[in-house]
């Protein structure tokens, strides 16, 4: 067994005439939290139900655990779990009942499953509600649930496919640091999310767009490749009247409204906040206050949607 | 390879069990498993029932004695006739006419005379006739009485070759004609074909609207085990309402059992797998629970009911629905049930019912396992 949990080889997936997933080439080592991240409809659940042996590529291949997806998913599917978007859990049946079934389902009979659901009900904080019906509890444990019941046979490798949907922000907090537990125990995890902040979490971020990786890389070498210069945060009154005047100025790559400011970002050397919160006063704004700011994963996002044709980087981690 | 037979048990064994707690869950399923066919039943029994009783019959006795008087016993004493009038022959005429008896039973002077000497002793029966279904059941009926009547005198006197040229119409059976003796086999093909049909219909298809269906298939567990695990509960459920279909009948409607109870459970199970596989086709094919419910209940009851000789002669039909009714699993069992309970047959003679069973089950199992995809909604 190496130390390379996923790799996929220029996986391509078609559904008559419409490419979902088209050449997509990457490696995940094993124990990282691999981000896919995607608007809707980019292809990342048509990757992971690929990766997840539940479709078969139409061309291309994708090793998952050791086991080729296409030729072996039998193997592909006792090596993982796989959370889906809905966690489609028994809302009819209490908490241990799911557990026990989903381990049952995987195999797992007699004390060996008991006691591993005594673990997983440890692990992810589900002492005293075994007996509660599943349907009753709110969103935040559910997913909880749903890991548990996707981790009671110890996989290696565990597919999240947008696990944080609908689910409130402190109950996807705790549900972050649960995966970053796992990850330390070498656990494999390959997550998609819609939640930009929540990517920060990930050791490496793959971007799709239109069925492409079009970015792969760690969530500081995307911020650089993709998002170069100095970035300033403009707060005020008027801003985005003003933004306009502030576009046109030599230097300025990107002014784009963020929040009640402005993201300004700029040729490293040639602007500082003087100079912008001046040239956006006198275009009109009020009470301009502007500081340095960091690029975050939410610029590269719309950096990579407004890229130019063609022009798809790979930065090295 | 112990180990792979263990999984494999435990895989079905944790489907199978996940729906029986989903059907202890929801009293909904168990209602319509096991309260609603005994309802049923009883309702179809006591309610819609093609039987006359308590026929108003006039009696006119001329000969009085004792023979004469246990003939019109015999009348009295079951449910069917009811006397309204003991009179002389006119005015036994006269109530017919006026319809306040449906029947008059005329005993003429010299039957007791008659039977002693060993020729045929006569008694009269007049039907109202104006209603030919009703004067039917009546003429069934009275026939019946008086050939019992008739078949005590011959064995009391040994006097039955005497008559060597006198047809006896005999109805072997069912000799009362009694309609709820027919129905029950053809309700519990009914009833059975419903509830499974509809009740695999509902959970597989409730699997895909959940979603969760999706995270099966990404889990070890095959489409086989799925298909294993999700029946065997309804096939338990299915045959406890057969026992309790039959009990009712016995117990309620002395709807005999005749021949091998056995057998009758084995022709149940057989019929089961068909509907559950025709479920189980129908959600599959259907995915969502409103679409799946209503072709459910459409394949089922509407072929069962009037194609498979529930009601209607499968002889009688049409030359193109006699060949639709070949693919009714409905006709077989109710043909087998009607065999087993009425006539106590045996599979010597079952045996092609046996058999269209076991060919429907395969084709409609192998059908759905083969469209029951490994894949994604």
């Amino acid at each position: 067994m190496t130390d390379r949990a996923i790799l996929a080889s220029h996986l391509t997936r078609r559904f008559g005439s419409f490419t979902a997933v088209d050449d997509v080439s990457f490696e995940v080592p094993r124990g990282e939290i691999f981000g896919y991240l995607g608007a809707n409809g980019a292809g990342k659940s048509t990757t992971i139900h690929m990766l997840t042996g539940l479709i078969s590529p139409s061309s291309g291949s994708a090793q998952v655990a050791g086991h080729d997806v296409g030729a072996a998913p039998d193997q592909v599917k006792r090596s993982i779990g796989y959370m889906s978007q809905k966690f489609s859990l028994y809302l009819d049946l209490p908490v241990r009942e799911n557990l026990l079934f989903f381990g049952g389902a995987y195999g797992l009979s007699g004390r060996m499953l008991e006691a591993r659901a005594g673990e997983v009900v440890a692990l992810t904080h589900l002492g005293g509600l075994e007996r509660t019906m599943t349907g009753s509890l709110p969103g935040g444990i559910r997913q909880r649930v749903a890991l548990g019941c996707a981790i009671l046979h110890r996989p290696n490798i565990l597919f999240l496919d947008e696990p944080t949907a609908g689910v409130d922000p402190v109950s996807r907090r705790d549900f972050w640091h649960l995966i970053c537990r796992l990850s330390r125990e070498k656990t494999t995890i390959f997550v998609t999310t819609h939640h930009l902040d929540e990517a920060e979490y990930c050791h490496r971020i793959g971007l799709m767009a239109e069925g492409s990786l079009v970015a792969l890389g760690t969530p500081a070498s995307l911020k650089k490749t993709w998002v170069p210069g100095r970035m300033m945060v403009a707060r005020g009154r008027g801003l985005l009247a003003a933004a306009r005047a502030l576009r046109d100025k030599p230097d300025v790559i990107a002014v784009e409204p963020f929040g009640a400011g402005l993201h300004v970002r700029t040729a490293r050397d040639a602007w500082d906040p003087v100079s912008v919160a001046s040239t956006l006063s006198s275009a009109g704004a009020a009470d301009v206050e502007v500081r340095d700011g960091e690029a975050t994963l939410e610029d590269v996002f719309l950096a990579v949607a407004s890229r130019p044709a063609a022009a798809s980087a790979e930065a090295t981690p | 390879m112990m180990e792979r037979q263990r999984r494999f048990l435990v895989r079905v064994g944790a489907m199978a069990g996940k729906e029986t707690l989903h059907i202890r869950r929801d009293p909904r399923t168990l209602y319509l498993a096991l309260v609603m066919p005994p309802v049923l039943l009883l309702i179809f029994g006591y309610g819609v029932s093609f039987d006359l009783d308590e026929i108003p019959l006039a009696i006119s006795d001329a000969d009085r004695s004792p023979d004469s008087r246990a003939l019109v016993n015999a009348f009295c004493r079951s449910n069917e006739f009811e006397v309204v009038l003991r009179s002389g022959p006119e005015d036994a005429e006269r109530w017919l006419l006026r319809g306040e008896a449906q029947a008059a039973l005329l005993v003429r002077p010299g039957y007791a005379r008659d039977l002693a000497r060993g020729h045929p002793a006569k008694a009269e029966l007049l039907i109202e006739g104006s209603d030919a279904t009703s004067a039917n059941q009546i003429l069934q009926k009275a026939g019946a009485i008086a050939r019992t009547e008739s078949l005590r005198h011959a064995s009391r006197a040994g006097l039955a070759a005497s008559l060597p040229l006198e047809m006896h119409l005999w109805t072997r059976y069912n000799p009362a004609a009694r309609s709820i003796v027919f129905l029950v086999p053809a309700l519990t093909a009914l009833l059975m074909a419903i509830g499974a049909v509809l009740l695999t219909a509902l959970t597989v298809s409730g699997e895909w609207e959940r979603g969760s269906m999706e995270q099966l298939f990404a889990s070890p567990v095959g489409r086989f085990e799925i298909i294993l695990g999700k029946l065997l509960p309804y096939l338990v459920l299915g045959l406890l309402q057969l026992l309790l279909v039959l009990a009712v009948g016995a117990t309620a409607f002395d709807v005999p059992i005749r021949g091998d109870l056995g057998l009758l459970f084995v022709f149940g199970f057989f019929f089961l797998i068909c509907m559950l596989g025709q479920g189980l086709f129908v959600s599959v094919v259907a995915k969502n629970q409103l679409v799946a419910t209503q072709a459910a209940v459409l394949s089922s009851l509407m072929p069962s009911l009037l194609l498979s000789g529930m009601l209607f002669p499968v002889e009688n039909m049409p030359g193109v629905l006699q060949v639709v009714s070949t693919v009714i699993p409905a006709r077989y069992l109710v043909h087998a049930l009607r065999g087993i309970q009425l006539k106590g047959s045996g599979l010597a003679l079952l045996w092609p019912d046996l058999l269209a069973l076991t060919l429907f089950a395969s084709a409609i199992l192998g059908l759905a396992t083969a469209l029951f995809q490994r894949r994604v909604a």
